[in-house]
């Protein structure tokens, strides 16, 4: 009974509402921009509702009036008749709506459906980060530059720090030096054999000085092995393992400069090491490294030697006393007349040539400190340099008695001899191939030859020679068969 | 006068000059690391190039500093250029086709 007067309240509205449609279709405006107008604030409703937009406005024009009565004043709607009608405009709509017969009004119940939605919870979902604009997520980037930057830094300040260094131990050493030398400093680029006074920087890491003019010896080549400060791998590496800076001392000598002898003494570490690595040593020391304390050293350093003459010659009271009082310093001494550098491996088998050597002192020292010297520390290497020039002298002056002398001279001859033993097959081989290679080429020779009368001719010529061959061999062998008899 | 040619050993005749030592002979004594380096730097840089790989494209820049900073003063710098160019050009390619930042593996 109620419902029957709103429905004549209602369809009442209607041509007030069309009135006003016509109103402001008289003033002129585009039916087409009315009808936008007038549908957008439907479509803003509800997407899904795709109905005619002539059947829907009556139902619909309710609902969004309270919403869009400020935008747009041509489309209020003067209910006032109505007004107490539409008092409780959401109910009412309901009922209004469930009276629409589905068929009829499409799309009502979506509507339903919708505003039933609009009140579920808005779920923002996270940008993903490549979307993003910010600078944050580009973290990985930014690491990676750090990590650069941090590199660069280290490589400036280890290098800064090994030149310090390098220049620190050359002005402790440099007066002792051109004391003794008349070329210091030289890397070989220079017309004329004037002393630059300067280190050759090899590299970041290692820095050469050559020495030469003097007595006793032919030069003397110094290399600073420093660790590489520069690279900042190596540096992470170094707090897993320790390390020294090295100073490396090759004081090459004439011929008249020294006896023959070989003799080594330094840490057991680089001892063991040494022998197992240099060609000279593994060949003349043949026995194991003998502890330093019979010999007045510390117990840390042991001796490789030829025999026992050479240790008591070496080992006199001064080396005794310099090497004791900075045994920390000293990795290892290497005197050798038979040096030739580490045991080459091989590819091929052996050389068929022993390897050529150089009389030689080899010192290596290390610097103290344990990877974090003070430039003050380089001082501390200048009496090892008293040591090597000591040492020079030294050398030069010993000399091994007859019966040493005899010794050594045998052990020579002995390895000379298992060498020649060792290569004995691969020069037979060599030899034979060789051979076979003349045969070939003269038998290519011969099939090379046009006139048919010079081949024939060489032919029997190089038969006549194998014959002559294979005689001369069958004498050899029955001469040894009677020499064996 | 003879007193000083006793204690002087310094002898102006007897002066050699510096021959560096031939490395030929000697392959063991040479450090391996910036070779292997530049090595490693070209690879990856060519991998960040062609399969656009972001992370390819760091390492090789990493491997070309690492090669600069150990190799020789000998060695020519046009060969460490050429490789710390190529790793540069390497990120600068994987960015240009690709803004996004890189992910970690994680």
């Amino acid at each position: 009974m109620r419902a029957l007067p709103l429905l004549l309240l209602f369809l009442l509205a209607l041509p007030v509402s069309r009135g006003r449609y016509n109103d402001d279709f008289d003033d002129g405006e585009d039916l087409a921009d009315f009808d936008d107008n007038d549908f957008a604030e439907f479509e803003e409703l509800s997407e899904d509702t795709v109905t005619e937009p002539e059947d829907s406005p009556p139902p619909r024009y309710t609902s969004p009036s309270t919403a869009d009565e400020d935008e747009d004043d041509e489309a209020t709607v003067e209910l006032e008749e109505g007004q107490d009608g539409f008092d409780d405009p959401e109910t009412q709509d309901q009922d209004l709506y469930s009276k629409y017969d589905q068929e009829e009004f499409e799309g009502i119940g979506d509507m339903e459906k919708t505003s039933h939605s609009m009140k579920d919870p808005l779920i923002i979902h996270t940008v993903p980060a490549h979307l993003q604009n910010s600078w944050e997520s580009y973290y990985m980037e930014i690491l990676m530059v750090t990590g650069l930057l941090a590199y660069i830094m280290n490589y400036i300040i280890g290098k800064n720090k090994n030149s310090r260094l390098a220049h620190a131990w050359f002005n402790s050493h440099r007066e002792l030096l051109e004391s003794n030398f008349a070329l210091v400093g030289d890397d070989g680029t220079s017309k004329e054999a004037v002393s630059t006074g300067t280190l050759n920087q090899e590299n970041e890491h290692i820095y050469n000085l050559w020495c030469s003019g003097r007595v006793c010896c032919e030069g003397m080549l110094i290399q600073l092995k420093f660790l590489k400060r520069q690279d900042l791998l190596n540096v992470l590496a170094r707090m897993m393992r320790p390390a020294c800076d090295q100073v490396q001392i090759k004081v090459t000598l004439n011929d008249e400069d020294m006896d023959t002898f070989v003799f080594a003494v330094g840490t057991k570490k680089a001892m063991a090491r040494l022998q197992k690595e240099m060609q000279d040593l593994s060949e003349f020391c043949g026995d194991k490294p003998k502890s330093g304390a019979k010999f007045g050293l510390p117990e840390s350093l042991a001796i490789l030697s030829e025999m026992g003459e050479v240790t008591d010659g070496v080992m006199d009271n001064k080396m005794v006393h310099y090497i004791t009082n900075h045994a920390d310093k000293i990795e290892s001494i290497h005197f050798s007349d038979q040096f030739s550098g580490p045991k080459l491996m091989q590819e091929e088998g052996q050389p068929l040539k022993l390897p050529e050597t150089k009389k030689t002192l080899l010192f290596t020292f290390n610097v103290p400190g344990m990877g974090h010297p003070s430039p003050r520390d380089m001082d501390a290497l200048l009496p090892l340099m008293n040591m090597v020039i000591y040492s020079i002298d030294k050398v030069k002056k010993l000399r091994l008695n007859r019966e040493g002398k005899q010794k050594a001279d045998r052990n020579r001859a002995r390895v000379e001899e298992n060498f020649l033993k060792q290569t004995h097959a691969q020069r037979q081989e060599a030899a034979q191939s060789r051979r076979e290679e003349k045969k070939r080429a003269e038998k290519e020779r011969i099939m090379n030859e046009e006139d048919p009368e010079r081949q024939r001719r060489l032919e029997e010529a190089a038969q006549r020679r194998e014959q002559k061959k294979m005689e001369k061999k069958q004498m050899k062998m029955k001469q040894i068969k009677v020499k064996a008899m | 006068m003879s007193s000083n040619n006793m204690s002087d050993p310094r002898r102006q005749n007897k002066i050699l000059r510096y021959k560096p030592p031939s490395t030929e002979t000697n392959p063991t004594l040479e450090d391996p690391t910036p070779d292997y380096m530049n090595l490693l730097g070209m690879i990856f840089s060519m991998c960040g190039l062609m399969l656009k790989l972001k992370w390819c494209a760091w390492i090789a820049v990493y491997c070309s500093f690492i090669s600069f900073a150990n190799s020789r003063s000998s060695e020519d710098t046009k060969q460490m250029m050429s490789s710390f160019m190529l790793s540069i050009s390497a990120v600068v390619m994987s960015y240009l086709q690709n803004p996004q930042p890189m992910s970690p593996p994680w």
